[in-house]
C-alpha cells in the first residue's frame, strides 16, 4: 500500500478503503469489458493474468466491504462486478472438440455400462411389447388395426395377398436415388424427435416412457406377426433388422434415458429427490445423444442402404454387424483396467 | 437488494448474489428464440428458392435438418459459445449460471435444453396444432402440459424442469455502476455541524442507507426541495439537534449529518454493535 496524500486522513474508514482500491476496481471493469465483447482469448497472456489477480482483488474487497462499510452504493457496485468478473473467470474453458472427444471415447460407454437397470427396463418395454402383439395378432388379426394407425400402414393389412406384401419388403417403392436423401432426413427428423420425447416424459416417474416404448413394441409385434402369417418371417427379418436393429435399440435407450430420471423421481434414497434427478441427469442425458447418433446411423441405413439392398441375408449381415459394432464400443471403449466386468446391455 | 436475489458461492468463498430473471423476461428471451430460429429458417428458404441455386430434393433434405437443428440443438449450442446465453437471452440480457458456483458444464446446458422439448415445444406445437384429443385423455393431457407451464411459476427461483435436473439459475446479467462516495467531501472546510453520540444513537443502517439513495441527487424542482428540508427537519426534531439550522443549509446540514452517522455506524459495527434499524435500541432491551 503506497503513503496516500495528508487529505486523505480526512476520509473516514471506509471512504478510505474505497478509495485505495478504487483504481483496480476500474482496471478490472476494463479488462472485464474486453473479455466479454470478444472473449477471453482476445485477451494477452499478461492482461488474463492480471485478470485473475484484480478478479482474486476485487472478491477480497467484497467480502471486507461487507463487514466495514455501509455505502449502499459501494456495495452494490463491488457486488455487480464480482459477479461480472466472476462469469468470465469461470467460463467453461474446454474447447468444443476436446469435450466430444472425451463424450464419446469414454463418457457414453461408460453411462452405458453403469446403467444397467434402467436399460434392462427399456429393453424390456419393447420386447414385452412385441411379444404381446405377436400373441395378440394370432389370437384375432383385428388388434392389427386397433394397433397400427391407418396412415402407417399404406396398404399393409392382414388380408392383403402374399404377392403385395413380398412387394413392400424388395421393392425401392419407386423412389430414385435422389430422393433417398430427402426421405433419410426424414426420417431421422422424426425419429430422433420421438426419442426426444420418450426420454423427456421419463421424468413423470418412468411410466410414459415404457407406456410409449412398450407401445412401439406392440405396433413391432404386430407387423411382424402379419408377415409371418403371410409365410414372410425370414423376409421380414430381414427387412427389419437392416436397420431396425440400431433403430430399435436407439428408442430402447432412449427409454433408458427417461427411466433413468423417472427412477430418480421414485426412488430417490438418501438425496432429495432434485438432487436424484441431477445425479441421474449425468447418465441420461448421455443415452439420450447415444440415442441420437445411433437414429442418424439408422435413418441413413433405412433410407439408402434398406433400398439399395434387396438381399435378405445382406440385409442381416448389415444390421446385425452394425449391431455387434455398436456393441463393441459401448462393451469396451474407455475401460479402466480394474473395472469389473459388467453385464452385457446390447442387444 | 430485490426479494430475487440469490446467492452463489463461487470456488473463492465470497458469496456473491444474482439477481433471478423474471418469468416475463425468460417467456420473453424463448419467444425471440423462436422467433428469431423459424424466422431465419423461413428467411433463408425463401431467399434460397427465390435465387433457385439448388434443387427441390437438396432443399427437402436441408429445410427437414435444420428443422431438426433449430429446435434443441441451436439451444445447447448457443449456450455453449457464449457461456449461457442463446440469441433471445443477448437481448433481454439475462443468462444461464450453474447454481453450485462453479463453472457452465457442457452437461447442464445439453441436459436443461434437452428438457425443452417437453417443456417448450411439445406443449406449443400442440396448441398451435389445435388436435387436442378430447374425452379424458386429452384432458389429462392438457392438465398435464398446464402442470408442466407452472412449474416455473410456482418456485421461487423459477426454475423449468430442466434447471431443476441440470443445477441451473436463469439470471439478470450483472450491471456495474460505480457512485460517487458521499462520505467524501467537496470542499476542505471545518464542518460546521457537529453531531455528538446521542444525536448519532437514534438511526441505524437502513435509515443511513435510505438517507444515502435520498442523497444521490440533488433537488431541482421546487417539490424536491420542500421533501429535502421535510427530511431534514424531520431528522433534526428526531434527534433533538438543537441548534438552530437555515433553510438554506438543509442541504449540507444532510451531507454532514450522514457522514458522520456512517463513521459512527461503522466503527460501531466493527466493535460487534451492528444495528440494523432505527429500532436497534428495542431489540436490545426485551
Amino acid at each position: 500500500m503506497t503513503i496516500r496524500p495528508t487529505r486523505n486522513t480526512d476520509l473516514i474508514r471506509s471512504s478510505r478503503f474505497r478509495a485505495e482500491r478504487e483504481a483496480g476496481w476500474k482496471k478490472l471493469e476494463t479488462l472485464l469489458s474486453w473479455a466479454e465483447r470478444s472473449g477471453v482469448g482476445a485477451l494477452r497472456y499478461e492482461q488474463v493474468h492480471e485478470l485473475a489477480s484484480l478478479y482474486r482483488q476485487a472478491m477480497n474487497s467484497l467480502s471486507v466491504a461487507r463487514s466495514i462499510s455501509m455505502d449502499k452504493a459501494l456495495l452494490a457496485y463491488l457486488e455487480a462486478l464480482c459477479a461480472r468478473a466472476y462469469l468470465v473467470v469461470y467460463a467453461p474453458q474446454e474447447g468444443i472438440r476436446g469435450a466430444i472427444w472425451r463424450l464419446f471415447s469414454e463418457g457414453i460407454p461408460r453411462a452405458v455400462r453403469r446403467s444397467s437397470l434402467p436399460l434392462l427396463i427399456g429393453f424390456l418395454a419393447m420386447v414385452l411389447g412385441a411379444v404381446v402383439g405377436y400373441v395378440l395378432y394370432f389370437q384375432d388379426p383385428g388388434w392389427y388395426f386397433t394397433f397400427v394407425p391407418p396412415e402407417m400402414s399404406d396398404g399393409r393389412a392382414p388380408g392383403a395377398s402374399v404377392e403385395y406384401l413380398r412387394s413392400t419388403l424388395f421393392d425401392d417403392g419407386g423412389r430414385n436415388k435422389e430422393t433417398l436423401g430427402v426421405f433419410a432426413s426424414f426420417l431421422f427428423s422424426h425419429n430422433t424427435g420421438i426419442a426426444i420425447f420418450i426420454f423427456a416424459l421419463g421424468i413423470f416417474v418412468t411410466l410414459p416412457s415404457f407406456v410409449l416404448t412398450f407401445y412401439n413394441g406392440l405396433l413391432l409385434g404386430a407387423f411382424f406377426a402379419m408377415y409371418a402369417e403371410a409365410g414372410l418371417a425370414y423376409e421380414v427379418f430381414g427387412w427389419l433388422s437392416i436397420h431396425g436393429v440400431t433403430e430399435l435399440s436407439a428408442i430402447c435407450l432412449a427409454c433408458a434415458g427417461g427411466a433413468q430420471l423417472g427412477l430418480a423421481v421414485l426412488l430417490p434414497g438418501n438425496h432429495t429427490r432434485r438432487q436424484a434427478l441431477q445425479i441421474a441427469g449425468h447418465d441420461a442425458v448421455k443415452l439420450i445423444i447415444l440415442a441420437g447418433l445411433m437414429l442418424i446411423v439408422a435413418a441413413m441405413i433405412e433410407g439408402f442402404l434398406r433400398q439399395l439392398v434387396q438381399d435378405t441375408a445382406i440385409r442381416l449381415a448389415i444390421g446385425w454387424g452394425v449391431g455387434l459394432l455398436w456393441f463393441l464400443w459401448l462393451g469396451f471403449a474407455g475401460r479402466r483396467h480394474n473395472m469389473p466386468a459388467e453385464i452385457e446391455a446390447q442387444a | 437488494m430485490s426479494n430475487r436475489a440469490e446467492n452463489i458461492r463461487p470456488p473463492e468463498g465470497v458469496p456473491i448474489s444474482f439477481e433471478i430473471a423474471s418469468g416475463g423476461s425468460r417467456f420473453g428471451a424463448q419467444f425471440l428464440d423462436i422467433l428469431i430460429t423459424f424466422g431465419g429458417l423461413l428467411l433463408l428458404f425463401i431467399g434460397l428458392i427465390w435465387a433457385g441455386l439448388i434443387a427441390a430434393s437438396m432443399l427437402a433434405t436441408l429445410f427437414l435438418l435444420l428443422i431438426f437443428f433449430i429446435r434443441v440443438p441451436y439451444y445447447i449450442f448457443s449456450e455453449l459459445v457464449w457461456n449461457g446465453r442463446t440469441l433471445g437471452k443477448r437481448i433481454v440480457k439475462i443468462r444461464v449460471i450453474s447454481a453450485d458456483g462453479g463453472r457452465l458444464t457442457p452437461h447442464q446446458i445439453v441436459a436443461r435444453n434437452l428438457m425443452k422439448e417437453v417443456e417448450v415445444f411439445m406443449p406449443a406445437t400442440t396448441l398451435m396444432s389445435g388436435t387436442l384429443e378430447s374425452g379424458w385423455v386429452g384432458l389429462a393431457l392438457g392438465g398435464w402440459m398446464v402442470g408442466v407451464l407452472l412449474v416455473p411459476l410456482i418456485n421461487k427461483k423459477h426454475l423449468r424442469l430442466g434447471d431443476m435436473i441440470a443445477g441451473t439459475l436463469v439470471v439478470d446479467n450483472p450491471k456495474a455502476i460505480l457512485l460517487p462516495d458521499l462520505a467524501v467531501r467537496k470542499s476542505v472546510q471545518k464542518p460546521t455541524f457537529v453531531f455528538d453520540a446521542s444525536h448519532l444513537d437514534v438511526y441505524g443502517r437502513y435509515e443511513l442507507q435510505t438517507l444515502e439513495e435520498i442523497l444521490r441527487e440533488s433537488p431541482k424542482s421546487p417539490q424536491a426541495i420542500a421533501r429535502i428540508s421535510e427530511v431534514a427537519r424531520t431528522i433534526q426534531r428526531k434527534i433533538d439537534y438543537v441548534e438552530q439550522v437555515l433553510p438554506t443549509d438543509y442541504w449540507d446540514f444532510l451531507s454532514e449529518f450522514y457522514r458522520q452517522q456512517r463513521e459512527y455506524l461503522e466503527s460501531r459495527q466493527l466493535f460487534g454493535d451492528a444495528r440494523e434499524s432505527k429500532f436497534h435500541n428495542k431489540n436490545k432491551q426485551e
